[in-house]
């Protein structure tokens, strides 16, 4: 009995470093689209930013990110109210990375460190990201539902980009009486915004 | 191996590799309590908001038309000149690093960089080489505001100032501190060259902008409120800088939960 819980124990612990390296694997395989897009000359801007787009959409946990951020919010307001405000919060939350990302895009980047957190299912990835002067680590927390793995959270600097977003919104949504439907407008806005800026 | 146990290892792989068809992430949804597991937003404290914001948007001109163009220019330098710069302003920041550490009681953090300014005083030639860090010397950052926290002084509340930016009652006092103490400044000072200590200050901060270009770039062009996430990355920043964690652990984990529909 001592043998089986010793091989049990083993095939855990095994089966726990493979699936960190599958996860991994993954993310190395997503974070290459997006920083080939970037390096690709041929695609013009908005093609390279809706190839990044859709990249992330497919990767990231939008609609979740998107009721966490929306707080209170998101409660009171109406189903199509919602539909539209993650759709806005989709295209915001690939605004954003793919500016962030646009800042690496000559820099070469290596997965460092790869730990799963047992208590909370997610797997952290750290990348660290060379240049010449130094080097900035970033850490992925992923996700895994249902044989695919999803982007929950991006921290770069000790600051949770979902979290940032959350403080941020809510000190929006405040200003609007946390009104979804108005603050879709604002939103909405800003994306035009930042999309122009990507695009230029 | 009896018959049971065959079995058991047969469900346990079994549950091991369960696969399900995937679906696409547009269904990803949350339990419907997840959008109220935090309220890190509502542990700043920030009664002169008002007041906060108005500076803030006075340092953000000053930022776009004074330190972000330098940054930007300083950032053109040789790469080997800024990691020179860099390496010599960290060094003169050592003895304060040292002192708070001591104060912190970290002996062993205050020892290693101890040696750490000794070797990159004389070896680094006046700390432009970093060859402590090659030597296994790690750096590690610690402030006055980093020590208050340590002895159980609350942030108080959020405060923006004009030119030094984010910043709260606690680490505030820290930054005062900083300047009364700072062996380097006060040398300076009665060597009757004080105005070196301004010209260290502005290098200090061109220095460490041209970090964050890109970063504070993507942060500002994409923010509906860029105040609430300077303050909310401030808050992160400094959290996990006096907990000396691991950063991947201590920012709080937003538990979004995946279901699909």
């Amino acid at each position: 009995m001592k043998f089986n819980l010793i091989i049990i124990f083993f095939i855990i612990f095994i089966s726990k470093n493979l699936y960190s390296d599958e996860t991994s694997e993954w993310l190395k395989k997503e974070i290459d689209i997006i920083l080939e897009a970037y390096k690709n000359q041929n695609l013009s801007n908005e093609n390279r930013f809706l190839l990044i787009e859709e990249t992330i959409n497919n990767n990231f946990a939008g609609t979740g990110i998107a009721k966490f951020v929306a707080g209170k919010a998101w409660k009171k307001s109406d189903k199509n109210t919602k539909k539209i405000y993650i759709e806005n919060f989709k295209r915001h939350l690939a605004l954003n990375i793919a500016s962030m990302m646009q800042g690496y895009s000559d820099q070469t980047y290596e997965l460092t460190k790869s730990k799963y957190d047992n208590k909370n299912q997610v797997t952290l990835i750290d990348m660290e990201i060379f240049s010449d002067t130094g080097s900035v680590v970033v850490t992925w927390r992923v996700k895994e539902a249902k044989d695919r793995f999803f982007v929950i959270d991006l921290i770069v600097a000790d600051i949770s980009l979902v979290v940032t977003k959350r403080s941020e919104f809510n000190s929006m949504l405040k200003k609007v009486d946390n009104d979804l439907s108005k603050f879709n407008e604002v939103l909405s806005d800003q994306n035009q915004i930042s999309y122009q800026k990507i695009t230029e | 191996m009896s018959k049971k146990n065959v079995i058991l290892f047969f469900l346990f792989f079994s549950l091991l590799s369960y696969k399900v068809i995937a679906s696409d992430a547009d269904q990803v949804n949350t339990d419907s309590e997840d959008f109220e597991t935090t309220t890190i937003e509502d542990e700043i404290y920030d009664p002169f908001e008002p007041v906060n914001r108005a500076i803030f948007s006075f340092n953000n001109v000053a930022d776009r038309i004074v330190l972000e163009p330098i940054a930007k220019g300083y950032k053109k330098l040789p790469s080997p000149l800024q990691s020179g710069i860099n390496n010599f302003l960290s060094n003169l920041r050592a003895p304060l690093v040292v002192v708070n550490q001591l104060l912190q009681g970290q002996g062993q953090n205050a020892f290693q960089s101890s040696g750490r300014f000794i070797v990159n005083s004389t070896v680094g030639i006046f700390g432009l080489f970093d060859v402590a860090e090659k030597m296994g010397l790690e750096e590690k950052e610690e402030d006055y505001g980093q020590t208050l926290a340590t002895w159980g002084v609350g942030d108080g509340f959020y405060l923006v100032l004009p030119l030094f930016g984010p910043s709260n009652l606690r680490d505030t006092s820290g930054m005062v501190l900083t300047m009364l103490t700072d062996p380097i400044n006060a040398y300076a000072v009665s060597e009757g060259e004080a105005w070196l200590v301004p010209m260290r200050t502005a290098a200090n901060a061109v220095d460490t902008r041209s970090q964050i270009i890109d970063e504070v770039n993507a942060l500002r062009d994409n923010s509906v409120d860029y105040y609430a996430a300077v303050r909310s990355s401030y808050y992160q920043n400094r959290k996990a800088a006096i907990n000396n964690v691991d950063d991947s652990e201590l920012t709080p984990l937003p538990l979004i939960s995946i279901e699909f529909e």
